[in-house]
């Protein structure tokens, strides 16, 4: 399937589909447990419909879609104002590809389907002394024969986990040789999370929100058998993990925000500025910056699909992201006044939800988690304008 | 600008290698001559027309490359009127004035869109080469001859463009009236908008190149400038900002695309290019300040393109009011 005409097909049957099924009134849902259940039920819906999981290969249900097939399939999901799969996000982007491009055929088979029936996942990486450094972690894992087997007994913490605190399992960096370059010693590892020793904290975020969570592992045993790669080869490992969320899911963040303007018209004529030239020339001013982010998501998919991706073109759309994201929020929150400081209720799983301190707030989650706006600053000078690194080997 | 066909990437090493990075603003009676040899003067013409039959997406690789080279060559007026007189239905042989504007003749417009002065034209690219300028009014579209028009050169900062404000006699020849002309009027302000915005991008990108590889070259401390994440990072996000408005260059360089987003992406183009420039010179230091480097000129260019088809203020309230209403 690859042109035009069944393109249109796709989006015809989706758009039928998605009347009959998108949930409705989920941004009323006001707590986390049930947040989880509705996210989880999406997702198996999606899943039956054929739409949950466009970029696993064939034969999974739904997959081997091409790129542009799935392009159609996000701007759909986003135009008809469903759900994001926050939940399902790490399972079917990074545990997927983790698993599919690094696992062992019994560990393919062991969890795929098992993410297909409902499993969450969570990402065990940052650390609370390597976060943009992240191949300085420290967690440690000791490899023993214990009652249950060839075990690594893992001790140590790890945090941001986004939603850790209902998932099933989680892609674990841990360091098993503290000698030698320090990505060398690191490892991965699948872990479960009911495991004796994983303890969870949802940290409180300053909007409310308690996305983002510790894990705490206190000799944690994890089998030998649960090991993606050698040891010691985690570092490649987990660049595989990382590349998986690059490219859809911005374009279809963006288009999400897009197709929120309107949450802006509103408030403007709420707060009885139709009128008002400086609001409009700054409304227009953001226009421009969301169509293109959009166009940019659009433009880096296009080099995916044509093999001409450079190096640092991610780069590019997460920072014209995170920034755009932000503009977006603040301008709501300037155009409001006084009235965006009284604390109203949150929504969760959605970024561009009408709440604009709230959504000011969350907007930092994306210049800061998964490489700061500051290491794709970096990425995009050094690997795109050639600037030269800074000398290693800093001595206080 | 990646992503492009191969028609277009064609387009843009020709460009290039007619108009080299390493000598900017060449004398514009020159490069005009090679324009027309070329055949660029006939781009946008259909086939039939005996043109090249090239889109929006063709124009705006050209001008963003004579953007690049901070041309001379009042190439974004003449493609503008030429696809006007294309569709000019009152026309008397318009074939043949056709040809004229393809093997070199040149017709200007106004940038000015503010209308701030009726009876002047503000704002005329080169007129002093040009045998008519286009004069759009409600329900009409003419040409009105240089010869007994009043020119009045204007002087600029920047020195790569020269502009006119021009009073037309009496004598015109109609190219459309009613709502033609209307059609005619609304399509030649896009393809302006979306010139300006192109060669503002080719002129960022430009500067901005300029500007890392003197931070590559210029020692401080004991090591190069481009080591510095201070200076990094600011370089980061000009390349960022820019590639992002590149990529909405090109999703609205189409035919269809509605004026109020033209002119929004307009607005964020130039905008980028006067901060791109503006960073430039501070970033190059004191050399960026002598007439002798080209830091300047970049500069004094993405000025002028700020005002010239459309303001920023005047454009983005524009599209914050179509929004609203949309």
């Amino acid at each position: 399937m690859s042109d035009d005409t069944d393109l249109a097909r796709l989006r015809s049957e989706l758009r039928a589909w998605l009347a009959e099924n998108a949930p409705r009134g989920w941004r009323a849902v006001s707590n986390h447990a049930a947040f989880a259940e509705a996210q989880r039920g999406w997702f198996l819906k999606l899943l039956e419909g054929g739409y949950a999981i466009p970029h696993w290969p064939a034969p999974w249900p739904g997959g081997g879609r091409t790129l542009a097939e799935q392009r159609v399939i996000y701007e759909e999901l986003a135009r008809a104002d469903t759900p994001r799969l926050l939940l399902s996000f790490v399972s079917t982007y990074h545990a997927a590809a983790t698993l599919m491009e690094c696992a062992s055929d019994a560990q393919r088979a062991r969890y795929l389907p098992a993410i297909l029936k409902g499993e969450f996942w969570c990402q065990g990486f940052s650390e609370p002394g390597a976060g943009s450094d992240l191949a300085a972690l420290k967690c440690k894992a000791v490899r023993e024969t214990r009652s249950g087997g060839d075990v690594y007994v893992v001790s140590g913490q790890k945090i941001w986990s986004t939603m850790a605190q209902y998932a099933d399992r989680c892609l674990l960096l841990v360091r098993t040789a503290s000698d030698g370059p320090k990505q060398a010693g690191i490892t991965f590892l699948l872990m479960d999370m009911k495991a004796r020793g994983v303890t969870v904290r949802p940290i409180e975020q300053i909007q409310g929100d308690e996305e983002f969570c510790e894990i705490f592992l206190d000799e944690v045993e994890v089998p030998v058998a649960d090991r993606v790669g050698e040891e010691g080869a985690g570092w490649a490992v987990a660049q595989a993990t990382l590349a998986s969320e690059r490219g859809l899911t911005l374009m279809e963040l963006s288009y999400r925000m897009r197709g929120a303007l309107w949450r802006v018209s509103d408030l403007i004529q709420a707060q009885g500025k139709a009128e008002d030239v400086a609001v409009l020339r700054a409304f227009g001013a953001l226009i421009g910056r969301v169509d293109s982010a959009c166009a940019l998501a659009d433009r880096y998919l296009d080099r995916r699909m044509a093999g001409e991706e450079r190096v640092g073109d991610a780069s590019l759309v997460k920072l014209t992201y995170s920034r755009v994201l932000r503009e977006y929020a603040r301008l709501g929150v300037s155009i409001g006044g006084l009235a965006e400081q009284l604390r109203a209720p949150i929504t969760f799983g959605d970024l561009n939800t009408g709440n604009w301190m709230a959504d000011y707030m969350n907007s930092y989650a994306w210049t800061i988690a998964g490489g700061s706006d500051e290491v794709q600053r970096n990425i995009i000078a050094e690997r795109m304008l050639e600037m030269p690194r800074e000398p290693k080997g800093w001595v206080a | 600008m990646g992503g492009m066909s191969i028609e277009l990437s064609e387009l843009r090493d020709a460009a290039q290698k007619a108009f080299p990075a390493d000598h900017l603003a060449p004398p514009r009676d020159t490069a005009w001559g090679a324009m027309a040899k070329m055949g660029w003067l006939m781009l946008p013409l259909s086939e039939d027309a005996g043109g090249l039959g090239l889109g929006r997406a063709a124009l705006a690789t050209i001008h963003a490359e004579m953007g690049r080279m901070l041309s001379r060559a009042p190439l974004v007026p003449a493609l503008g009127v030429l696809r006007a007189l294309e569709s000019g239905e009152a026309l008397a042989d318009r074939s043949q004035w056709l040809e004229r504007l393809a093997t070199g003749e040149y017709i200007a417009a106004s940038l000015d869109f503010t209308d701030a002065s009726p009876g002047t034209l503000r704002a005329v690219p080169d007129a002093d080469m040009a045998s008519h300028v286009l004069v759009t009014g409600p329900g009409l579209v003419a040409l009105a001859p240089t010869a007994d028009a009043t020119l009045v050169e204007t002087r600029l900062w920047d020195d790569t463009r020269r502009l006119f404000d021009v009073t037309p006699g009496a004598s015109l020849t109609v190219v459309a009236r009613g709502a033609g002309a209307e059609a005619i009027t609304a399509r030649l302000r896009e393809d302006l908008m979306l010139g300006i915005a192109a060669d503002a991008l080719g002129g960022a990108g430009a500067v901005l190149a300029m500007t890392v590889d003197y931070l590559r070259t210029r020692r401080q401390f004991e090591r190069p400038l481009a080591m510095f994440q201070a200076l990094k990072h600011r370089c980061a996000d000009l390349k960022t900002q820019i590639e992002a408005a590149e990529a909405l260059l090109l999703a609205r360089a189409v035919e269809g695309a509605r004026a109020q987003d033209i002119g929004a992406m307009k607005a964020l183009a130039c905008e980028t290019f006067r901060f791109t420039a503006e960073e430039a010179i501070q970033l190059h230091g004191g050399i960026g300040l002598t007439q002798e480097h080209a830091c300047h000129r970049f500069m004094k260019r993405a000025e002028l393109n700020c005002w010239l088809a459309g303001s920023a203020d005047a454009l983005n309230e524009a599209a914050g009011r179509a929004e609203l209403a949309g």
